[in-house]
């Protein structure tokens, strides 16, 4: 299965990610050392080997942008929270140059005090706690951490010019982020035709923590539902390598060919089919499979021919009809352009 | 000391196998086939080896997906034909070399491969066919036998450069072992050939001609690819090739190609031979 690698945005940290690091099997980024998006994207890459499903909140989705940009074979899936594309605007560098300067004179609790009332949904009182949270989250990162973060904004690559991702993307938006509003994630959408854009009500640019519950579970679902895509993805094409999902998917349905590898299994499929089948827990779709003896099915719930094949043993089929079944061809034209024989008649 | 007198390497594709029971050996469509291995076959017989260490996987008979052994060892007396769904066939029991296999897994555990050691094993097509394509099917085989039986199915599977190093040490066990016993080693399976998956019947003739031609004089290509780079180029199934290298690995780096013979398709697979000895 993917790692799946949440990267925290603007002075964060794993706060942000609580509801669902305590749900789901992920890990958080640290981006507090690097001076600059790329430079993010390429230390991340480095430290996290192997395929990723990434969740990026706010900075940390132009992070994702560009590890995905950078090693697209590598991501299996994108989730971009309150985030956006575009590159720096006219007047950004002297606001930012400000809070730079704030946070260096006056400490990281009154960075905190100026800079997160904005972040939030400004139609309700913010949640006293969870904005003591916060700000207890933003004085464990420095001036330092904070004025890199801001630079390696400042100077960030334009996304809107390069994102070209094609895999399975999930946009999640407060309704009332007033930083990136609802609108900067329906321009990625254009992009990506394949994302799936998600409002969360009640929400504001710290959406994940505003609405853990609802954004954590919708994160989980949607990281599922990638993980066993993505175990099905196969890098040579059309070809399924009897790995760790295909072993466990598959196990009860071959426990159950490997049965008819002894007289008395053949006898007892012979006689009674059904009764047969009964005593391995196939799936409702395993067991529909190898009642109507659809290879090709069999093989993509975890069927691996060696066993499979068993059952050719006991009501023939030849092995080349199998292999037919399975490259969706008819036995003349799978016989003539896969393995080079020209049929008579 | 023991002498290794020659690798081959050899399909197993259980095609093969059925031809022979159904007396097929010298119909139109196999007699070629069969053919390519005569000399091969009469330059063995002449060389009269004692001990044919074979390498080659189960195919889902002697071992469940419930334990998968990486790497097994036969240590038996002897290795009766196993059925795999159609009885057993009517092939002679093989006669374990067994305390060679017990001096094989002294050496191999102390060279740190550690095999799963098995005193009863019943062993399929992947044993059977060499012998048979090898040595015939005389009423008592000539030879005794040591299977090595390597996972191929269930991934990860050993990668090509951990078997080219259990060849080394099948080598180092062959020439410490104090007996004047003639040694053949088989790396059997292959070649192209996939059964699974939207691309099944896929094989590369072409690729398998180089495979026969190099694997001798330039193995070196072989030694560096990745099971993946197998599974593209010859198929999912064609990456039993592998085994190949266990063979060519326990061979001198300079070796004569005595016999190659190469027949496409055989049912769905790339077939043949290459016999070598040590220059």
């Amino acid at each position: 299965m993917p790692t799946v690698l949440l990267i925290p945005g603007l002075v964060s940290d794993e706060f942000v990610w609580a509801a669902l690091t305590a749900a789901f099997p992920s890990v958080v980024a640290d981006v507090t050392t690097q001076a600059s998006i790329p430079d993010m994207a390429r230390a991340l890459l480095a430290r996290h080997p192997g395929r990723l499903i990434l969740a990026g909140h706010s900075m940390g989705g132009r992070v994702a942008m560009e590890m995905a940009r950078m090693a697209p074979g590598r991501i299996a899936g994108m989730a971009l929270l309150n985030t956006g594309m575009h590159p720096r605007r006219e007047g950004e560098e002297a606001k930012r140059q400000a809070m730079i300067d704030l946070a260096h004179g006056q400490g990281m609790a009154a960075l905190a005090a100026a800079w997160l009332p904005g972040m939030m949904n400004a139609e309700t009182t913010p949640d006293p706690a969870l904005m003591a949270d916060l700000t207890a989250m933003v004085c464990r990162m420095t001036p330092d951490i904070h004025e890199r973060q801001l630079r390696a904004l400042l100077s960030r690559p334009d996304a809107s010019a390069t994102l070209a991702y094609k895999g399975p993307m999930l946009l999640i938006v407060g309704r009332q982020d007033q930083w990136s509003p609802v609108s900067q994630h329906q321009d990625i959408a254009r992009l990506c035709p394949q994302a799936r854009l998600e409002i969360i009500e009640n929400a504001g640019h710290f959406a994940p923590v505003e609405q853990p519950t609802i954004v954590a579970r919708l994160l989980a679902d949607w990281a599922k539902d990638v993980a066993i895509v993505d175990a099905e993805r196969d890098r040579i094409p059309e070809t399924p390598l009897f790995d760790r999902p295909r072993s466990n998917t598959g196990y009860a349905l071959n426990k159950m060919a490997m049965g008819l590898s002894t007289p008395e299994g053949r006898a007892a499929f012979l006689a009674d089919e059904s009764a047969y089948l009964d005593r391995f827990t196939l799936t409702p779709d395993q067991r529909a499979a190898v009642v109507t003896r659809d290879w090709a099915e069999m093989v993509r719930l975890g069927g691996n021919l060696f066993y499979i094949l068993k059952i050719s043993a006991v009501d023939p089929t030849p092995i080349r009809a199998i292999g037919a079944a399975q490259a969706g061809l008819s036995l003349d034209a799978f016989l003539e352009t896969r393995l080079g024989k020209v049929t008579n008649g | 000391m023991a002498k290794l007198i020659a690798g081959l390497g050899t399909s197993h594709v259980p095609s093969i196998a059925a031809a022979l029971d159904k007396g097929l050996r010298d119909s139109d469509e196999w007699k070629p086939f069969f053919d390519g291995y005569t000399p091969a076959q009469e330059w063995v017989a002449a060389q009269k080896p004692d001990i044919a260490v074979v390498i080659f996987n189960d195919h889902g008979n002697a071992f469940f997906l419930d334990r998968v052994p990486t790497l097994a060892l036969g240590v038996a007396e002897q290795y009766e034909p196993i059925d795999e769904g159609w009885g057993p066939r009517p092939v002679p029991v093989f006669e374990g070399a067994a305390d060679f296999a017990w001096h094989l897994a002294d050496q191999m555990v102390s060279r740190h491969f550690d095999p799963l050691i098995c005193r009863e094993l019943a062993v399929d097509h992947g044993m059977q066919v060499p012998m048979e394509l090898v040595f015939g099917r005389p009423k008592a085989w000539p030879v005794k036998v040591v299977p090595i039986l390597v996972n191929t199915i269930q991934y990860p599977i050993p990668t090509p450069q951990r078997m080219w190093e259990l060849g080394q040490t099948l080598r180092a066990a062959i020439e410490s072992w104090p007996t004047d016993d003639r040694v053949v080693v088989l790396g059997t399976g292959g070649l192209s050939h996939q059964l699974q998956g939207a691309r099944a019947g896929y094989i590369n003739p072409d690729e398998d001609r180089k495979w026969i031609a190099d694997i001798g004089p330039n193995p070196q290509r072989y030694r560096d690819m990745t099971r993946e780079d197998y599974v593209e180029v010859f198929g999912s199934e064609g990456a039993e090739l592998i085994m190949w290298l266990v063979m060519r690995g326990c061979m001198d780096e300079t070796v004569n190609t005595l016999h190659r013979h190469y027949f496409a398709p055989a049912s769905m697979t790339g077939a043949g031979m290459v016999l070598l000895e040590n220059a």
